[in-house]
C-alpha cells in the first residue's frame, strides 16, 4: 500500500484502510503507514479508491446495470433543493439540504446512524457517528479539507441492527462501492450501509500544509465559516467572528492534494444521491438523484416538508455536466504526465473513457 | 589417562542466555583438577544477547592449546539448541564426532519475523543423525523443570555429558566442581538438574533417547 | 558462595583462571593498591573481582564515571605512592588519552598499570581497534601476554616495571585472553605497601620541556625489555621460517606448527614486550631465517615495528622476506563484525602457505561429508534486545511516533544495549551510532541546522549510564547554544550490555556499599529544560508523550524508565503473559502476525500446530507490552491469585 499510494502522493485520505488493521493509522490528515504488513493485496488495497478501481464492476454493484461513460454518472432526475427550516439552512455551506435530509431519514427510521464529518476547533476533519439532529447539525458546513471519513465508519461501535447512512466526498463513496464489490470477508459494516448521499467536489485541500498557511494569518480557533466564491472572483473567504480575510484562490493551491488531480468523479458517481451549490444562488443546492432509494428519500422528504424544490436551470445543468467532463478530461491528463494511463488506478476504464472523450466531438 | 586424541576438544554450543559460559566453566574445572591442561574460548557481550554462542574446551595431557578450537577438530558438541548444533557441526565436526543436545528449538528473530525459515525439527536432527558418529539427545528443559528451573537445561546437559562417560572422569569429581559454585537452594537444584541428565545418560548408551 | 579461585592465598596451586581473573590476581601479587575502571568488554571482569575482595585485601576500587576520570583517580594513588591499575578497553583508552599522553611528562609516582582490552573480530564492541598503536604517542612502555598465566605474571611485573622507569605501562589483553580461561599456577599476594603522601618537593606538570625526560625514561625501558623472559624463543637454532608472534597468536603459532609437523623447520619467537621494541633481541632473532612470518591481532603494529627496526640495520641483517597482514600473506577473515582477529586455522594456513605446503581447514572435519547432503538453509541469529527489554517498548514508541508526526524525523543512537536500534530487533530505529555520548552530541548540532532550512525533528537515545559517561557536556552545549531536539534517556537503572555495573545514578559503589543517587532529574531540571518522565512498557502512553514533544519542539528531555528486564527477573520475577488462544484469530486476523512478525519479542512465537501465536514461557518476563498490542487483546496478562491455562 505504502508504494502504490502514499509514496506517490495518491492518498485521498478517505479513511477506508484505517482500523482494519494494526498498521494504518490516520493523523492530522495523513494516513500512515506504520510498519510493513506483508500481506500483498489485502482488504486496505482493495477498498482503496485510488487502487486499480474496476468501474464496471462497482457500477453494476452499486446500480445493478452496465456501467456507461456519462459526463456525471447515472442519474434519474437532477432538480434544486433546500432545507424548509432555516436552522438548517443557517448552519449550512448554502442550501441545507445534506444535513435536513440526514435528519429526516433518522428521524423518519430509515438508517439509525449517519456516518458525517465534523471539523474540531482546530478544523481537523473527522468521521462521527450522528445519532441526533444536534450532532447532524454539528457537522454542517464545507472545511474544503479532506478528512479520513471512513475511519469513523470502520471503528463504529455498530450493533446488527444499524442501518447506516455515509455523507462523503466522490472518493469516499467509491471507496464504499469498492467495500461494497469485495470479494474478501467484509471487516466493514458495508452490508449495513442503507444510504449514502454524496458530494460534489472539484478539489480538496491537505490539512497540514493548509493550516499552517491559515495560521500565519489569523487564529485558526476561530474559524466559524470557509466559503469559495464562484468564477470570476474565486476567493476563498475565511469568516472568523470578528473578520472576513480573503484569499485569492490562487495562493491556496498548492495545498490541493496531489490525489485530487487525478480524480475523474466531480459529483460522487457512486451515491444515491448527490448534493453539490447552484451557481448564482447562494440559498439553494443542486440535488442529482441515481437510485430508487435517492427518490425514496427526496420524495419523503418533500411530502413531510422537510425540503422544497424547484426544476435546475438548463444553463446550470449544461454547466454541472460540462465541469464534470472538464474534471475527467484533467484526471486521465494528469494521470498521462504521471505515466500512469495504463497502470494508474483508472487502467481498466482509461483508454475506453479516453476513447470516448477525445474522439466524440461534443466532448 | 590418555585421550582418545591430544587435545581433545569439546564445543558446547547453543544461544546466548542459555547458560554456555557456566556449563563450560563446570565441565573445565572439573577436568582441571583432574591435571589436565585445560584452555577454554568463549563469547561474552554482545552476541550473548540470543545470538549463537559457543564455548571451546580443549584438553589436553601434554602442554596449554589456544582457546580456540580448528574447524574439523570437535571431537564432541554438547548442544542446547539443534539449529545451532548443526551449525557447529558442519564447520567443527570432527569426522568421528559425537553429539549430546537438548532438542527444544529456539527461533532466531529472522524466523519470527517470517524472514527466513526455522527448519523443522525433524529435519535438523535428522542431518545431524547422519553427520555425527554418535548422537544422544535429552529432553533437558524438561528434566530443568522436574529439578525446578528450566533455565537450568544447562546443568542438566553437563550432567548428561558426565554420564555418557565419553571422556573417562568420575562423578564424584563433577559433584566436587558442583559443590563449590554453588550453595545452598541453588545447590540442591543444580545437583538434581545434574543427577537427571547424568541419569538418563548413562542408562541406555549408543541410542538416541526420545 | 562460590569459591574465588584468583583470591586464594595458595601459591603454587594450579587453577583454571580467565584472563581478566589472572589479571586480577596478578594485580593482587603486584601489591596493588588502587583500581579503577569503567566497565568495557572484555575487561569488565578485572574491576569486578579485586571489588569482591577489596575490604578483604584493604583495596580501593571504584566503577568510576568514565576512563578519562578513572586513569586520573587511578594516577592520584600512584603520586601518593600507592600502586595503583586502571582498566579499559580500547575505546576507553581513546577517552583517557588526554590525560595519559601527559603522565610521561609529568611524571609519576608509584607503579601505574594500564590494562587496554581489544576485541579482535568486535565481537563484544561496534568496531574493532588495535590499542597498540597508542603507546608510541603516549610514549608509554607496552606488553602483551599470550595466556593467562603470563597476564597474571605480566601484571605484577608491571608495577614494579614501572617504577623503574618512572612511565605508567601499558599491558594489552585480547577478547581471546580476558574472556579465555586455562590451567595456570598462582604465586604469593603480596599485600599493597606505603602510606600515602604527596611530597612537596615533587611537582607532577607536564611541560613540553619534559619530552627530553620522557625519552630518556623510554630508552630504560627499552634495556629492560631486551632481557625479559616473556621474549621467548622456541626452535631449531637456525630455523627455514621465524614465526614473529605476539599474544595468543603465539599459541595459535605453536599449534599451526605441530599440525603441520614442521618443528624442525619452524622457531617461533614470542614478543611479549612489544614496545618500544628490544632491538637487540628482535634484531638476534631476524637473522635466524630468510622468512619471517607475522602472526598477530589486530593490525600488523609488531610487523610494522620490526620492518621499522630492520629498515635501521639493514646492513647487518641478511636477504629477510616479510610475510604478514600486510604482504597479504596472512588473509584478514571476516568474524563476527570484524576481520582483525586470528584463530589456529588462518595461522596454520598461512603458515602452510609460507612453506608451499598444502592445508585445508577442516580437512578432519565433515564439512565434505556435510556439502554432498543437500543444504539446508541455517537462519543467522543477530544479536537481539532480551525478551521483555525496556528498550523495545521505548524503540517501537519512538517509532510510531515518528512515522505519525510525518515529518522524516530521526534518531541518533549510542552504546549499550540499545545500540541494537540500528538492527532489526530495535526496528533500525536508529540513523547513526558512534560512541559513548556521540548521539547528543551529533543532536547538538542537528538542532541548530533550522536557521538553515533544516525542518526534520531530531531525537538522540542515550542510556543512563552512558549520560554521566559522556551525555551531560552534549546536553549543557545544546542548552547554551539554543539547539533543538528530543534526548530520550533509556533509564533501565544500571549499565546493562556490560553485565549491570552500577552507576553515579543507581546509588551503589563497585564493592556493593550505598552511595549518593546522582538526581538525574533535578540535575537536568536545573538547566532549565523540560523534563518529562514516562514508563516505556505503557507502549502507546509513550507513543502519545513522544509526538507530543515532537510537535512542541525545543529543548527536551524525556527520561523513559523502566528496569533492565535480566536483572528485575532476577530479583523479582513476574508472571509470564500468555496468549488466550480462543482469542487469536491466528493468520485470520490480518494483522500477519503482529506480535511474532512485527513486535518480534523473542518470548512472542507462533504455534504451528494450532496456527495462533504463544508465548515461550522460558524467555517471558511479563513485562506485557505485546499484550497492550494485540488488536484482538488475546494476549492476557496473569493477574495475582488467578489461575490460568498455559496452552501447551
Amino acid at each position: 500500500m505504502y508504494e502504490r499510494v502514499v509514496a506517490k502522493g495518491l492518498c485521498a485520505a478517505c479513511g477506508a484502510c484505517v482500523s482494519l488493521c494494526p498498521y494504518l493509522r490516520s493523523f492530522q490528515g495523513r494516513i500512515v503507514p506504520l510498519n510493513p504488513c506483508d500481506i500483498f493485496e489485502g482488504r486496505c488495497f482493495a477498498y482503496c479508491p485510488r487502487t486499480e478501481v474496476d468501474l464496471k464492476h462497482i457500477h453494476k454493484e452499486v446500480f445493478q446495470r452496465e456501467y456507461e461513460l456519462t459526463e456525471m454518472g447515472l442519474f434519474r432526475r437532477v432538480l434544486m433543493g433546500r432545507a424548509r427550516d432555516r436552522t438548517f439552512r443557517k448552519r449550512a455551506q448554502t442550501g441545507g439540504v445534506v444535513s435536513s435530509l440526514m435528519d429526516f431519514a433518522l428521524k423518519a427510521g430509515m438508517i439509525s446512524a449517519a456516518i458525517l464529518t465534523r471539523r474540531g476547533q482546530d478544523h481537523l476533519p473527522q468521521g462521527v457517528v450522528a445519532r441526533t439532529q444536534k450532532e447532524v447539525l454539528a457537522c454542517a458546513g464545507s472545511g474544503y479539507v479532506a478528512g479520513p471519513t471512513l475511519q469513523a465508519f470502520n471503528e463504529g461501535d455498530w450493533t446488527p441492527e444499524d442501518q447506516i447512512g455515509v455523507v462523503g466526498l466522490p472518493c469516499q463513496v467509491l471507496a464504499l462501492g469498492r467495500m461494497r464489490a469485495s470479494d474478501l470477508e467484509k471487516r466493514t459494516p458495508v452490508d449495513q450501509v442503507g444510504l449514502v448521499m454524496g458530494l460534489f467536489c472539484t478539489w480538496a485541500l491537505d490539512y497540514e500544509p493548509f493550516l499552517a498557511f491559515l495560521r500565519e494569518r489569523l487564529d485558526v480557533f476561530q474559524i466559524e465559516k470557509l466559503d469559495i466564491t464562484p468564477p470570476p472572483e474565486r476567493i476563498l473567504k475565511v469568516n472568523t467572528g470578528t473578520e472576513t480575510l480573503e484569499i485569492p484562490l490562487d495562493e491556496i493551491r498548492p495545498f490541493i492534494r496531489p490525489s485530487c488531480q487525478v480524480c475523474a468523479d466531480m459529483t460522487a458517481e457512486f451515491s444515491d444521491l448527490s448534493v453539490g451549490t447552484v451557481e448564482g444562488e447562494s440559498e439553494w443546492n443542486t440535488v442529482v438523484v441515481r437510485t430508487e432509494r435517492g427518490e425514496e428519500l427526496l420524495s419523503l422528504a418533500q411530502k413531510a416538508g422537510v425540503i422544497e424544490t424547484k426544476p435546475l436551470p438548463e444553463e446550470n445543468l449544461a454547466h454541472l455536466l460540462e465541469a464534470s467532463l472538464l474534471k475527467k478530461r484533467r484526471a486521465l491528463e494528469a494521470l498521462r504526465e504521471r505515466g500512469e494511463l495504463e497502470k494508474g488506478y483508472l487502467k481498466d476504464a482509461s483508454r475506453w473513457i479516453r476513447n470516448k472523450l477525445f474522439s466524440d466531438p461534443q466532448g | 589417562m590418555p585421550l582418545l586424541h591430544d587435545p581433545f576438544n569439546v564445543i558446547i554450543a547453543g544461544v546466548g542466555g542459555q547458560g554456555n559460559i557456566l556449563a563450560s566453566d563446570l565441565v573445565s574445572r572439573t577436568f582441571c583438577e583432574d591435571g589436565y591442561f585445560v584452555s577454554v574460548g568463549e563469547t561474552y557481550g554482545a552476541t550473548q544477547r540470543g545470538g549463537s554462542v559457543m564455548s571451546h574446551v580443549r584438553l589436553s595431557r601434554r602442554h596449554l592449546y589456544g582457546p580456540l578450537i580448528p574447524e574439523g577438530e570437535a571431537h564432541i558438541i554438547i548442544g542446547f539448541e539443534p539449529l545451532e548444533v548443526l551449525r557447529m557441526l558442519q564447520d567443527y565436526g570432527h569426522a568421528l564426532v559425537r553429539v549430546v543436545m537438548n532438542d527444544r528449538p529456539l527461533y532466531p528473530l529472522e524466523a519470527l519475523q517470517k524472514k527466513v525459515k526455522y527448519p523443522s525439527p525433524e529435519h535438523l536432527i535428522s542431518r545431524i543423525e547422519t553427520l555425527a558418529a554418535e548422537l544422544k539427545i535429552v529432553k533437558a528443559t524438561d528434566l530443568a523443570k522436574k529439578a525446578g528451573n528450566p533455565q537450568a537445561q544447562n546443568v542438566v546437559m553437563v550432567g548428561a555429558f558426565a554420564g555418557l562417560n565419553w571422556v573417562p572422569l568420575e562423578k564424584e569429581r563433577f559433584l566436587t566442581t558442583l559443590g563449590e559454585t554453588f550453595s545452598g537452594e541453588r545447590l540442591e537444584l543444580n545437583k538434581m538438574a545434574f543427577d537427571l541428565g547424568f541419569g538418563v545418560a548413562s542408562g541406555k548408551r549408543g541410542h538416541p533417547l526420545r | 558462595m562460590a569459591t574465588l579461585y584468583w583470591n586464594l592465598d595458595e601459591p603454587e596451586k594450579r587453577y583454571m583462571l580467565s584472563g581478566n581473573e589472572a589479571a586480577a590476581r596478578g594485580a593482587l601479587e603486584g601489591g596493588v593498591r588502587l583500581v579503577t575502571s569503567y566497565p568495557g568488554s572484555p575487561s569488565v571482569q578485572v574491576l569486578e573481582c579485586l571489588a569482591a575482595v577489596a575490604p578483604q585485601r584493604g583495596l580501593y576500587a571504584e566503577w568510576s564515571i568514565n576512563e578519562k576520570v578513572a586513569l586520573e583517580v587511578a594516577a592520584a594513588g600512584s603520586f601518593a605512592g600507592l600502586r595503583a591499575l586502571s582498566v579499559m578497553k580500547a575505546d576507553g583508552l581513546n577517552v583517557a588519552m588526554d590525560f595519559l599522553t601527559t603522565l610521561p611528562l609529568s611524571g609519576i609516582g608509584a607503579g601505574l598499570v594500564i590494562i587496554v582490552s581489544d576485541d579482535p573480530g568486535a565481537h563484544s564492541s561496534v568496531k574493532e581497534e588495535d590499542s597498540r598503536y597508542l603507546a608510541p604517542p603516549a610514549h608509554i612502555p607496552l606488553m602483551e601476554p599470550a595466556t593467562p598465566e603470563e597476564t597474571k605474571d605480566m601484571v605484577a611485573w608491571a608495577f614494579v616495571f614501572s617504577e623503574q622507569v618512572g612511565l605508567p605501562v601499558m599491558v594489552r589483553l585480547v577478547t581471546r585472553i580476558c574472556h579465555a580461561r586455562a590451567t595456570l599456577t598462582l604465586g604469593a599476594i603480596h599485600p599493597p605497601e606505603g602510606v600515602p603522601r604527596l611530597p612537596q618537593e615533587m611537582r607532577f606538570v607536564t611541560a613540553g620541556s619534559r619530552h627530553e625526560n620522557t625519552h630518556q625514561s623510554l630508552d630504560k625501558a627499552l634495556e629492560g625489555f631486551e632481557g625479559s623472559p616473556f621474549n621467548l624463543y622456541t626452535g631449531p637454532a637456525e630455523p627455514e621460517l621465524t614465526v614473529f608472534t605476539s599474544g595468543v597468536s603465539y599459541l595459535y603459532a605453536q599449534e599451526a606448527v605441530e599440525r603441520l609437523g614442521v618443528g624442525e623447520r619452524v622457531g617461533i619467537f614470542k614478543v611479549g614486550t612489544i614496545w618500544p621494541l628490544p632491538e637487540k633481541v628482535v634484531l638476534d632473532n631476524l637473522k635466524r631465517s630468510e622468512k619471517v612470518l607475522f602472526l598477530e591481532e589486530i593490525e600488523p603494529f609488531l610487523e610494522d615495528q620490526v620492518k621499522i627496526l630492520a629498515a635501521q640495520h639493514w646492513n647487518d641483517l641478511g636477504r629477510l622476506r616479510f610475510l604478514g597482514k600486510r604482504s597479504g600473506d596472512v588473509p584478514w577473515v571476516m568474524k563476527a563484525r570484524g576481520m582483525g582477529e586470528l584463530d589456529p586455522d588462518i595461522a596454520t594456513q598461512a603458515l602452510a602457505k609460507a612453506l608451499t605446503m598444502d592445508f585445508q581447514k577442516g580437512q578432519e572435519g565433515l564439512r565434505e561429508k556435510a556439502e554432498k547432503l543437500p543444504k539446508i538453509e541455517l537462519p543467522l541469529r543477530l544479536p537481539i534486545l532480551c525478551a521483555g527489554c525496556p528498550h523495545r517498548a521505548s524503540y517501537w514508541a519512538i517509532k510510531t511516533a515518528l512515522a505519525l508526526d510525518g515529518r522524516d524525523g530521526f534518531v541518533l543512537g549510542d552504546i549499550g544495549c540499545y545500540t541494537l536500534g540500528a538492527l532489526p530487533s530495535g526496528y533500525q530505529t536508529l540513523s547513526t551510532v558512534h560512541c559513548m555520548g556521540s548521539g547528543a552530541g551529533l543532536a547538538s548540532g542537528f538542532g541548530k541546522l533550522g536557521e538553515a532550512g533544516f525542518q526534520q525533528p531530531t531525537v538522540a537515545v542515550i542510556g543512563d549510564s552512558t549520560f554521566y559517561h559522556a551525555g551531560i557536556p552534549p546536553l549543557i552545549n545544546a542548552r547554551v547554544t539554543g539547539s533543538q531536539y528530543l534526548l530520550i534517556v533509556l533509564d533501565n537503572d544500571t549499565t546493562a550490555m556490560t553485565g549491570h555495573q552500577p552507576h553515579p545514578g543507581t546509588g551503589i559503589l563497585a564493592t556493593g556499599e550505598a552511595a549518593f543517587p546522582v538526581p538525574m532529574v533535578e540535575l537536568i531540571k536545573s538547566l532549565d529544560i523540560p523534563v518529562t518522565i514516562q514508563d516505556p512498557y505503557e507502549v502507546n502512553e509513550t507513543t502519545e508523550t513522544i509526538l507530543h514533544l515532537l510537535r512542541k519542539g525545543g529543548l527536551q528531555v524525556l527520561i523513559l524508565r523502566q528496569a533492565c528486564a535480566l536483572k528485575a527477573m532476577r530479583e523479582q520475577p513476574r508472571p509470564p503473559v500468555y496468549v488466550d488462544q480462543d482469542r487469536c484469530l491466528g493468520d485470520a486476523c490480518g494483522c500477519s502476525r503482529l506480535c511474532t512478525r512485527v513486535f518480534s519479542c523473542p518470548a512472542n512465537i507462533w504455534d504451528e500446530k494450532a496456527g495462533k501465536a504463544r508465548i515461550d514461557e522460558v524467555l517471558c518476563t511479563g513485562c506485557g507490552v505485546c499484550a497492550s498490542l494485540c488488536p484482538e487483546e488475546a494476549i492476557v496478562i496473569q493477574r495475582e491469585g488467578e489461575e490460568h491455562a498455559i496452552t501447551p
